[in-house]
């Protein structure tokens, strides 16, 4: 359980991956001994057609490049700044106002921040110097890339995936206004006017009230859901505003699916000139001694945070996942260093759950949001009937993870549907 | 620190493969010790020595005897592998107990003993442990051996006078009346199996079983509804005279609830291994069963077609599973709205051809076909 609020923004060391899940390819620009500063550029990575930038998060020196393991539990080349806690901000490039005079190097007030209407290409550069690319990566979140394509923007106003919510209320009621800024911002970068947020039925009063209150003459759309009932609602929601089956990557049906962090992230940058920095991180679990909400710079090790959290329990086997529990991912290890794209980190205790043999009930068959059959595709997959997979339409699974959720005989459905997906490509 | 990396820290859903069996083994033990005690009040036929309470401990032997050879087999097989941990707690033992009372509960009152332990011995290891045990058999392990007693022993299971069988008799020119309906109701009658006939019970059952998830409504529910729609329209052809319903009522009511309809709806249909696993193929299925028993009732030489056609659903569970690929709401229109007018179709063409109008027909163009 959730007990406290914290922040943890002067780490000792920080290592920033320099590639990821897309972008394999990653060209640095600092060489050991460097001295570089907040918001820097220190490396590019290249997914193919677009190059993002990596920023430092620290201001300090590089220390040198280290082979870790990054959150998806890849072995990666990361790169070490030592934090000297200066916090000494780089002048970021931006569309300044004529005559605007070049502020103090002060991490809030060092560029000129951008007031009301502009432009879609102001925003998608700025969006794309600052470094704010992925918030959100689990099950069907999209990164922040907007095209000629992009008709709808849906923002998750609950922290984390269905059905397991640890929703971080606070945030929504102390930056409402930020956060609608930011959507509309987000909108203005994909030149669209569908803005759709979904909250919670059982949202607290007060949250949804600063929520509607800040989007109310924005022409911003609420959608209700109800999470006490497991269902994939977020897939429905945008399956009715695209009007046809979704794909795996909701950036091909031009939808921006995202959360309200990447909102807030939006509104920082334009508004107030913030690279991306730091994030919110819930850990919870009751492998930990404490629970708590983190506003964490990014790069910071893990382990420190477990530190400042007093430690693990001592307990047998444990279990670390990274963000929702449907779609999420788990390591082996905690030598990982927190991303943009984490939002939870649950570590607790292991509890071994017997697998019972498939008694084909069909209840994965009657969930599946996109009307796909998990318990035929799995059954295909047994017997390595290639045809049968490409009949069954494998390819619409967009790993959303309940399928493993209902199944009475606790069988990962979705494990099975995985492989099937990847051997017929 | 090294971590495991299995499943999600989470309790996945409250619902579990064991708790449904443990819901259906409860179900079982409550429809057998009611079948004791309702056999403990039903007359006797006449001619034979023994009285109510002798029949009321033959059908408490019949139980035990065929929960106990259940799970000697399964007992043996695990042995003969080498692994009886499965054993270890009272949880291996339920699903080897609710198949032998199943079997028990499927026979008359008149079954020897060995008939219901070679139907036991046949249906466990022929139906269930040939294939691999439960999860993987493909024909309903009962109704294997359910079968195999009434082909290979039907002279030591003669049962004479239950209500399906004097409805039958009126099909072909007999005399119908019903007379007590509240026995009917209770099941204080002699009837093809010992557990089918309290139709009171078994619709408590249904309920329940729906609300627990143990039985799927979309197999249960549309095969009760196939026969009544079926049942009704048969009944309008042949028996409707102006002005009064009562003999289509009385037709259709008691294809509802005697014979082995209620009990099939239970405790076989919608049995989750042996049937289809999509909505459109459960209701496929659902429909194929419910019309292949009212033809054998109406046309066949047996009494009860149930048997027959669960077996027969069940063989082409992998076809049908087969045809339906997607599962979305386009397909589950098209699947029912075909479905409808294939039984309005067939009650027709069924309640025709018991007429006789059809034989009339092929006769005026020429042919002897019927």
């Amino acid at each position: 359980m959730i007990t406290e609020y914290r922040t943890f923004l002067n780490p000792k060391k920080v290592y920033l991956p320099l590639t990821d899940v897309d972008s394999k390819i990653a060209k640095v620009l600092v060489e050991k001994e460097d001295r570089v500063l907040v918001g820097q550029i220190i490396a590019y990575k290249y997914n193919g057609q677009i190059k993002t930038p990596i920023l430092s998060t620290v201001s300090g020196t590089v220390v040198g490049f280290a082979d870790k393991i990054d959150r998806y539990s890849k072995n990666v080349d990361h790169i070490i700044i030592e934090n000297d806690m200066l916090n000494e901000t780089t002048e970021l490039k931006n569309y300044r106002k004529l005559g605007a005079k070049s502020q103090p190097r002060n991490f809030v007030h060092n560029v000129t921040t951008y007031e009301g209407i502009i432009s879609t290409a102001q925003v998608r550069n700025k969006l794309r110097d600052l470094g704010i690319d992925k918030v959100a990566v689990d099950g069907l979140y999209t990164p922040l890339k907007f095209s000629a394509t992009t008709k709808h923007i849906v923002i998750n106003a609950i922290f984390t995936n269905e059905p397991f919510i640890s929703t971080d209320y606070e945030t929504i009621i102390h930056h409402a206004e930020a956060i609608a800024d930011g959507i509309c911002l987000l909108g203005i970068a994909a030149s669209t006017e569908s803005l759709t947020v979904i909250v919670d039925k059982f949202m607290p009063a007060e949250a949804l009230e600063e929520l509607g209150k800040a989007i109310v003459d924005k022409n911003i759309d609420l959608v209700t859901i109800d999470v006490k009932r497991v269902k994939a609602w977020d897939y429905k929601v945008i399956k009715k505003l695209v009007k046809k089956d979704l794909s795996f990557n909701l950036l091909d049906d031009g939808v921006v699916y995202t959360t309200i962090n990447a909102a807030l992230m939006t509104h920082n940058a334009i508004r107030k000139g913030l690279p991306v920095t730091s994030r919110q991180v819930a850990i919870t679990g009751d492998g930990l001694n404490i629970n708590a909400v983190y506003d964490v710079r990014i790069g910071t090790p893990f382990t420190d945070l477990v530190n400042d959290l007093e430690g693990y329990h001592e307990v047998e086997n444990m279990n670390l996942h990274i963000g929702s529990f449907l779609s999420g991912i788990q390591l082996d290890s905690d030598d990982f260093s927190i991303t943009q794209t984490i939002d939870t980190i649950n570590v607790s205790e292991y509890r071994e759950v017997e697998e019972d043999v498939c008694i084909k009930c069909g209840d994965c068959n009657d969930i599946c949001p996109a009307g796909i059959l998990p318990q035929n595709i799995m059954d295909a997959e047994l017997r390595n009937v290639n045809l049968r997979i490409v009949d069954l339409d494998t390819h619409l699974c967009v790993e959303c993870g309940l399928c493993t959720y209902v199944c009475p005989s606790k069988i990962n459905v979705l494990e099975w549907v995985r492989r099937a997906k990847r051997r017929v490509g | 620190m090294k971590f495991k990396t299995k499943k999600p820290p989470i309790v996945m859903n409250s619902q579990s493969t064991f708790k449904r069996l443990y819901t259906l083994h409860f179900s079982l033990l409550f429809i057998s010790i009611a079948a004791i005690i309702i056999k403990a009040y039903t007359i006797v036929p006449e001619g034979v020595i023994y009285n109510e309470l002798d029949q009321s401990f033959k059908v408490f032997l019949m139980l035990i005897t065929g929960a106990f050879v259940s799970v000697i087999i399964e007992l043996f097989y695990s042995l003969s592998e080498g692994n009886t941990s499965k054993f270890n707690s009272y949880k291996g033992f339920v699903e080897p107990i609710n198949t032998g009372l199943l079997i028990a509960l499927l026979l008359p009152t008149v079954t020897p003993i060995y008939v219901l332990i070679l139907a036991v011995v046949v249906g466990v290891y022929a139906g269930k442990i040939v294939f691999g045990g439960y999860g993987y058999y493909i024909f309903n392990p009962v109704l294997v051996g359910v079968i195999f007693a009434n082909l290979s022993f039907s002279s030591q299971l003669v049962v004479t006078g239950t209500p399906l069988m004097m409805l039958k008799e009126a099909l072909h020119g007999g005399t119908f009346t019903l007379t007590n309906m509240t026995e009917l109701f209770v099941g204080n009658y002699e009837a093809l199996a010992i557990g089918s006939t309290s139709v009171i019970l078994l619709t408590f059952v249904f309920v329940y079983l729906c609300i627990a998830r143990v039985i799927d409504l979309r197999i249960s529910g549309i095969f009760l509804l196939t026969v009544l729609v079926m049942s009704f329209g048969i009944g309008y052809i042949n028996f409707y005279v102006p002005g009064n319903f009562s003999g289509v009522f009385g037709y259709t009511l008691i294809n509802m609830i005697s014979g082995l309809t209620l009990f099939a709806a239970v405790f076989l249909i919608s049995e989750p291994v042996s049937s289809p696993t999509s909505r459109e193929t459960k209701m496929i299925y659902a429909v194929v069963v419910a019309v292949l028993m009212m033809l054998v009732r109406i046309l066949g030489a047996e009494t009860e077609g149930i048997v027959f056609a669960v077996l027969f659903g069940n063989m082409i569970t992998p076809f049908i599973n087969r045809t339906v690929k997607r599962s979305n709401s386009k397909t589950l229109l098209k699947t029912s709205i075909s479905l409808v007018i294939i039984v309005l179709f067939l009650s027709v063409f069924f309640g025709f051809i018991l007429q006789g109008s059809l034989s009339d027909i092929f006769a005026s163009i020429g042919g002897a076909l019927l």
